[in-house]
């Protein structure tokens, strides 16, 4: 073990800090880059155009490059240019930048700026991404020619399953937020049990009835029991298979969900919690309490896939809300995300026999894109535009096929989240199509 | 031995999950809007199923009046003009689109001078029933509503209770909410055009614009002001004291403070006053009234 006095720790730290301060001496003044982008949502009928600005509160001169280097999601480079630029001590700089003769998509648009001075310098990146007409995206691939009768045979396997409901009321949350709080336990494709809670506004109109939002999980998210304020409406969460409180059979590592039993899209876990989604569904239509043709589906990430999904293949949803869906034309996904392709890559590599052709042929089935055309309810979809799991050339794709009442929010500056318009604006759309004024 | 790699694309993997399942669980904000606790006859929808009863009480005085040319006079005789009603207006959503409107007042006028009751009335004066179409919204904040409303008057010979004629309304309202800070806010702007079919039966241009604020996040309490009035035109130019509401060819501009509470999601009270601002043969009015508001839904 080493000693070492107080006097000593105490003179090496004076040494480190000293050894600090002459380096920010020489470092006095710093600079700071802003990128605007010269539309609010990031999306350009033609042309993409930015202003770079770089402040300085160097006392020297600096002297280097602003640039930019424009790429698909894919990460292929579709262009660039730079500027020398020159910025006096104390001063500043902006530069134009117009993007022009880009096909419809997303890209990704990364501003650099390298400048030296005589004791100093700064080099910084801004990562930004914009869109072209993206109304005009489109998937080269379609789905199978056999999609919709997969997915009622599905259904038709649910429906021999008995669901067994069994309600439980949790007397204390109740107490506290003005509503009654249920445990829902029933039995869902393969047999296996499944769980949720409802949440139902207190309320001694025994006329009234309750239109109901069904919440459904992100990737591997536990859902509560959720409540609120609102007096109309209902909240079913529920848990998947395998996931939250739905763990009895399937209860694998957050890594292996994905990919559990991939080579057969029979046996694919998502069929099971797609299934799992109409039966809840099937759970809401049994309740007397319960506005059965009031039903939204609502959910992000996977909980966005799952909304989709279940619209497309259920027609007693009313109202989807998607925020940053999963899964959408996986085909082309494979080339711009890294999640889940890195664990499915993994899976198939353990399994003899199995090919990536063949994981992409299950994969069809659980298109995103795919369900998308068959939704017939007002549907709301949000992405940001920054997202690298739900990137918004491949949602786009989905929100271009729906051919139901829809509309997108994008946030520009967001990744895999959406910001608090987006709810707003779900609240909104949804009661004025309950009728709920 | 496990190659390096491994490692560095698990944790890759691993951190992209941490990520996105701790930043999205489910969308979840319902949204009660504060039009739920407004006061009736807005541009607003009226729920399907929902029934919206408000028996209002008001007081109307006036000692003074504008002459044909916009002055202000007194009253002949120190006489002074006072009129109290009673409503009950009702609201019923028939469907999405469609809206039941009826209103039925009873007055009681009084009208003095020095000192002495020289006339008063009273009765039921005109129904109004109505039909409110929900036109269109814009981004579900603001809408539009047009509401066609037959007038029937419930009295016969007796002309301090109205013109006694049957007429038509047709009034397009606009409202919207939105918020200023912390506070939500609402807006109600209408203007309607009524024909009273009788002989000089004036026509009239009817104009409301009011714009509200909640006091807490539950509106619970909540302060409105209103800017409202009637152009009214008409052949028959003549001015009664006695019973200024009848007049024909007449305009005013009113400004009225109110406050609303709410003890329940079914339960309201108004309690609104006014003054009249501006005017043309017609009386410098000042206004009190208290309104409840019962909404029941029956769906």
């Amino acid at each position: 073990m080493i000693h070492v006095s107080k006097i000593t720790l105490a003179a090496i730290c004076c040494i480190f800090m000293l050894g600090g301060m002459s380096h920010a001496f020489a470092q006095e003044g710093a600079m700071t880059d802003t990128v605007i982008t010269h539309s609010s949502d990031g999306i350009f009928s033609s042309t993409a155009s930015y202003t770079f600005q770089v402040n300085s509160t160097f006392k020297n001169t600096e002297v280097g490059k602003v640039s930019y280097i424009v790429t698909t999601e894919a990460g292929k480079k579709m262009k660039s240019d730079s500027v020398k630029v020159k910025i006096g001590g104390h001063g500043s700089g902006s530069y134009d930048f117009d993007i022009a003769g880009l096909q419809p998509g997303f890209y990704k648009i990364n501003f650099m700026v390298n400048v030296a001075g005589e004791n100093d310098g700064y080099d910084d990146t801004l990562r930004k991404a914009f869109g072209i007409k993206p109304s005009q995206i489109t998937s080269q691939y379609g789905k199978p020619a056999d999609f919709e009768s997969f997915w009622h045979n599905a259904r038709l396997e649910l429906d021999k399953v008995n669901p067994e409901y069994k309600v439980t009321e949790i007397p204390d949350t109740a107490k506290n937020d003005k509503r009654r709080v249920f445990k829902v336990e029933m039995k869902s494709i393969d047999g296996l049990l499944i769980r949720g809670f409802l949440t139902e506004p207190i309320n001694h109109n025994k006329n009234k009835k309750f239109a109901v939002l069904l919440g459904l999980p992100g990737y591997q998210v536990t859902l509560g029991p959720m409540v609120g304020n609102d007096p109309d409406v209902a909240i079913f969460t529920l848990n998947i298979r395998g996931s939250g409180y739905s763990r009895d059979v399937i209860n694998v590592r957050r890594e292996t969900y994905i990919v559990l039993d991939l080579e057969d899209k029979n046996k694919y876990i998502l069929r099971g919690a797609v299934m799992d989604c109409v039966r809840a569904v099937d759970f809401i239509c049994s309740r007397p309490e319960l506005r059965h043709d009031n039903i939204i589906a609502a959910g992000g990430s996977l909980g966005g896939f799952l909304a989709i999904a279940t619209s497309g293949i259920d027609k007693r949803i009313n109202f989807c809300s998607a925020a940053n869906p999963i899964f959408s034309d996986v085909r082309n996904l494979i080339h711009e995300v890294d999640w889940p392709f890195i664990d499915i890559r993994k899976y198939v590599n353990t399994r003899p026999g199995l090919t990536m052709d063949k994981v992409m042929d299950n994969l069809d089935y659980f298109d995103a894109k795919n369900f998308a055309s068959d939704i017939e309810c007002p549907t709301l979809v949000g992405i940001g535009l920054v997202d690298n799991i739900a990137p918004p050339n491949n949602v786009y794709t989905l929100y271009n096929g729906i051919r139901a009442p829809k509309h997108i929010i994008i946030f520009r500056d967001l990744g895999h989240e959406i910001g608090k318009k987006y709810s707003i604006y779900e609240g909104r759309w949804m009661r004025d199509t309950f009728a709920l004024f | 031995m496990i190659p390096l790699h491994y490692f560095k694309i698990k944790l890759k993997s691993m951190s992209l999950l941490k990520n996105f399942t701790k930043t999205l669980l489910v969308v979840l904000i319902l949204i009660l809007t504060f039009q739920n606790k407004t006061f009736a006859d807005g541009g607003f929808p009226v729920r399907p199923g929902r029934l919206l009863i408000s028996p209002s009480v008001s007081y109307f005085f006036a000692s003074s009046r504008w002459d044909s040319t916009g002055v202000k006079k007194p009253f002949p005789n120190g006489g002074k003009y006072s009129s109290i009603g009673a409503t009950i207006y009702g609201e019923y959503g028939i469907s999405r689109r469609f809206a039941a409107i009826v209103s039925l007042p009873f007055v009681y006028n009084d009208f003095t001078q020095n000192n002495t009751k020289s006339a008063t009335s009273s009765g039921l004066a005109d129904l109004e029933t109505g039909i409110r179409y929900y036109l269109a919204n814009i981004d579900f904040i603001y809408y539009f509503s047009l509401q066609g409303t037959a007038i029937t008057p419930l009295y016969s010979n007796n002309a301090s209770l109205g013109y006694g004629e049957e007429g038509g309304e047709l009034k397009l309202a606009f409202s919207g909410s939105g918020h200023v800070g912390d506070l939500s806010s609402y807006f109600n702007a209408s203007d309607g055009v009524r024909q009273y079919f009788g002989t000089n039966g004036p026509i009239q241009n009817r104009y409301n614009a009011t714009y509200g604020l909640s006091l807490d996040e539950e509106y619970e309490n909540q302060l409105s002001v209103t800017v409202s009035g009637i152009n009214s035109w008409s052949n028959d130019k003549s001015f009664n004291s006695a019973i200024p509401g009848t007049n024909k060819d007449f305009s005013f501009l009113q400004a009225s403070l109110s406050y609303g509470h709410s003890f329940s999601h079914e339960i309201s009270l108004f309690l609104s006053g006014g003054e009249f601002l501006l005017g043309r043969n017609t009386g410098v009015g000042t206004t009190v009234s208290l309104a409840f508001v019962y909404r029941l839904d029956y769906r």
